[in-house]
């Protein structure tokens, strides 16, 4: 691919001191597919989406290679989804909520009532009776990554003298306080699971390691918090979750023309792989000898979080396979999360809003219409 | 008691002007969530039936809504004039109710999100006392489990545990009560020395009260404690966080010295040549006194052995201290293993009232060696080597002036331990300004 940046592309190239601009797709028309395995490369045309691949996809191609050496694709096929264990027959509702993005720690601090709200709805302080008794069958919150806003994310401490820099202190410090917090106010009522994301401080390479304990020392304490990894897997009563907190589905976005995170999602799900773009243009840790994102047994829910609309669908696999796809969106900017019922496997969106003064001025123009 | 609330309610709205919450309402009368919320709304319908003040109020609305097919809930606070509109956009409306009421109009959501935070901040241990919901494991774990849960991760464990019998003991004068500021102003090394000073004599003078005190200065290593995690950074330096924590939780003197001496251990193991700050808690115990000019010089033995421990750290603190320092880097190669003497010269921490411990101090010793060009060359360094206190009191009594000072063991008195203890320093005041005239006369 043309666009993608290249380390080798800057420095041999003299001419060129201007770092190439991010860009939000990398696609190009120049771009090639080809195919390789461990002896040789081909070129592929045909009925292949050029722009729908990414790199890392392990298919299978039918086809015949013509005489100036390219491949013509007439079919082609992925490993689809892989076995699944059939899920357990629940006599009640229970429901998981699965929010990400809570972004912690920004300048502009709107979010935060509505955060408040979700807090206070699941741990059963808003709403009337019924309500309650609804919340009270939430049996787990999933919070999916970028539990810290990207604004934590000081780039002025790499670049300006520590002297300078010596007595001020990190963004994220203040925002993993408020995020301890919340996070003791949620693990005294049922049991969270926390992801972390990218612009956490965690490791930036896939997979993540989860948040260190010591940062939360008012919620460690409560046996309810599990700090997990990213990706993760989860089983909540008999029901397999599988996830990441979106670095794969975003860097997949990036490197090819699909948009919808759903569509991103239930295309990893068919490749039977969570980010084939790793190593290439995901940064994650050199595996050699096996390579953990494979998927060898298909949950029953596989979400992403931090997309930017919430969507779900349920897909079904050649062997009878039920997989729920949710994307979650960023709560920072859409105050939504996620309910998912365990029972029946459906997806519901749960929005939190609150009122400012902005609002009057818009009804306003309204009515003078 | 059914009339009090509405009181109280008015109170807080018209007297004091606040924005009531129904949760900053539970949380302040401590009642349960659903009563604040009737509380609110009977109050606001009696002040509305008697039409006296300009009351507003903010509800909470929640219900089914449909988007593009797919049904969502949806949870809003909203302002009262807009509730109706917004019940009417709902499909299906699941519960209405106050959420706040205050004197002024609001705005904007914000200030009802502050008096919330405020509210739960201050009552974190118990926010969720008062909700509908109860969750049976939800119970935060005891220290022991805690302890359980992390040695499950951790793998150098089991090493505090044996230490913990021969550590009991100890006890300092100066040197660990200046130990807490040390680790913090390492980095400004120069400054530290007169701050320490009065530190130290702010920390005695604490120090010499009764246990009731104890509680005061425990908080304060507490504090301490919080940034010498990152000076120390690795797994055990959570277990003395973590039993500082249940320290100011129990606030007991008894089990919090318990706990206090635990968590030493694990400092100790952490920097052996670096005393633990929390050895300040001895002095509940040993009301030895401190000769304040002895400070000075263990500060900078302090400083000496800091330094060789946080050789990574910047060069600044390096060079704030000793200028013999190049001399002790070139032998410190020379010589990688420390040997273990007896010196007669200590001007590391003499002990109130520890048992037969080892521990490593730095000591001036000259080492003779040949070099490359074949001369025999004498240097003298510093260098850290384990002794026991047992061996120290000896040195120190037969270093001792005209009185006759008894070669008590260190588990006797303690105004014998003090006499020593003052020799000991007044001999390691002499011994760091310049080389003693009985170094003519050391072991070799």
């Amino acid at each position: 691919m043309e666009l993608q940046p290249s380390i080798l592309r800057e420095i041999s190239d003299e001419h060129n001191l201007l770092p190439q601009p991010a860009r939000a797709k990398y696609i190009s028309e120049t771009d090639e597919l080809i195919l390789e395995d461990e002896l040789q490369r081909i070129k592929l045309e045909g009925k292949i989406d050029r722009d729908k691949c990414v790199t890392g996809s392990v298919i299978a191609i039918y086809g015949a290679e013509r005489n100036d050496g390219k491949f013509t694709v007439e079919d082609f096929c992925m490993a689809d989804l892989p076995p699944q264990t059939p899920r357990p027959v629940l006599s009640s509702d229970r429901f998981v909520l699965l929010a990400s993005g809570l972004g912690l720690g920004s300048s502009h601090a709107d979010s935060m009532l509505g955060l408040q709200l979700l807090i206070d709805m699941v741990t059963g302080q808003l709403g009337d009776q019924g309500e309650q008794s609804g919340a009270a069958n939430i049996s787990r919150v999933l919070l999916a990554g970028n539990l810290l806003s990207q604004s934590t994310q000081d780039k002025d401490a790499s670049t300006k003298p520590k002297y300078l820099t010596k007595k001020t202190q990190a963004g994220s410090v203040e925002a993993i306080r408020l995020l301890d917090e919340l996070l003791l106010q949620l693990v005294a009522s049922l049991p969270v699971d926390v992801m972390p994301g990218q612009y956490d401080p965690t490791n930036y390479t896939l997979p993540q390691q989860p948040l260190h304990r010591c940062m939360f020392p008012l919620s460690s304490v409560y046996p309810t918090l599990q700090l997990a990894s990213n990706p993760h897997i989860a089983n909540i009563d008999g029901v397999r979750f599988l996830g990441t907190s979106g670095q794969n589905v975003l860097d997949i976005q990036k490197y090819s023309s699909m948009e919808s995170h759903l569509e991103i999602l239930e295309e990893t799900l068919r490749l039977r792989h969570l980010a084939p773009t790793a190593p290439d243009t995901l940064g994650c840790f050199p595996f050699y000898q096996k390579d953990p994102f494979i998927l060898e047994e298909c949950p029953h829910v596989y979400f992403s979080g931090n997309a930017t609309t919430f969507e779900s669908k349920l897909v079904k696999g050649p062997d009878g396979q039920e997989v729920l796809l949710v994307t979650i969106p960023e709560f920072s900017s859409t105050q939504t999360a996620c309910l998912v019922n365990l029972r029946t496997l459906e997806c519901e969106p749960v929005s939190f809003s609150a009122f400012s003064a902005n609002d009057d001025e818009e009804s306003e123009m309204n009515i003078s219409h | 008691m059914d009339e009090l609330y509405l009181d109280n309610i008015d109170e807080f709205v018209n007297d004091h002007d606040k924005i009531v919450t129904y949760k900053w309402l539970s949380l302040t009368l401590g009642v349960h969530v659903n009563t604040a919320k009737q509380m609110l709304y009977h109050y606001l319908d009696h002040k509305r039936k008697e039409s006296s003040a300009q009351l507003h109020a903010t509800y909470l609305v929640s219900g089914k809504f449909e988007d593009n097919g797919q049904t969502g809930h949806k949870v809003s606070v909203v302002k009262e004039d807009q509730l109706e509109d917004f019940k009417s956009k709902m499909s299906l409306v699941v519960s209405v109710h106050v959420y706040s009421v205050q004197k002024a109009l609001l705005k904007d959501s914000g200030p009802l999100y502050s008096v919330d935070y405020d509210a739960v901040k201050d009552n974190l241990k118990n926010c969720t006392k008062f909700s509908a919901i109860r969750c049976a494991s939800a119970v935060p774990m005891s220290s022991l489990e805690l302890q359980q849960a992390r040695q499950i991760h951790q793998v150098p464990a089991p090493e505090p545990e044996h230490k913990k019998p021969a550590m009991n003991g100890e006890a300092n004068a100066s040197k660990p009560s200046t130990k807490p500021q040390k680790g913090i102003m390492g980095m400004f090394a120069s400054k530290a020395a007169p701050k320490n000073q009065d530190n130290v004599k702010d920390i005695k003078t604490e120090q010499k009260e009764d246990t009731p005190v104890a509680e005061a200065p425990k908080s304060k290593p507490a504090a301490k404690a919080n940034p010498m995690m990152n000076f120390f950074g690795t797994q055990t330096a959570k277990k003395p966080d973590k039993t500082e924590k249940k320290e100011e939780a129990a606030q007991s003197s008894s089990s919090a010295e318990v706990q206090r001496q635990s968590s030493q251990p694990e400092e100790k193991r952490e920097a052996p040549a670096v005393q633990p700050p929390k050895d300040t808690k001895k002095e509940a115990r040993s009301k030895s006194k401190r000769v304040v000019d002895s400070d000075s010089e263990e500060e900078k033995m302090e400083k000496k052995k800091r330094r060789r421990i946080k050789k990574p750290e910047p060069d600044s603190s390096d060079e704030d201290v000793i200028p013999d320092s190049p001399q002790q880097m070139k032998t410190r190669e020379l010589s990688p293993s420390p040997e273990k003497e007896v010196e007669p010269v200590s001007h590391s921490p003499s002990q109130g009232n520890s048992q037969k411990t080892r521990k490593r101090r730095r000591v001036l010793k000259a080492r003779t060696f040949v070099d490359d060009e074949g001369c025999i060359v004498t240097e003298k360094c510093y260098e850290s080597e384990s002794y026991s206190e047992t061996e120290d009191d000896v040195q120190a009594t037969k270093q001792a002036s005209k009185d006759p000072v008894p070669a008590k063991r260190p588990a006797s008195h303690k105004p014998d331990e003090k006499k020593s203890q003052k020799k000991t320093s007044a001999n390691a005041n002499k011994g760091s300004k310049q080389a003693s005239i009985m170094g003519f006369f050391q072991k070799k």
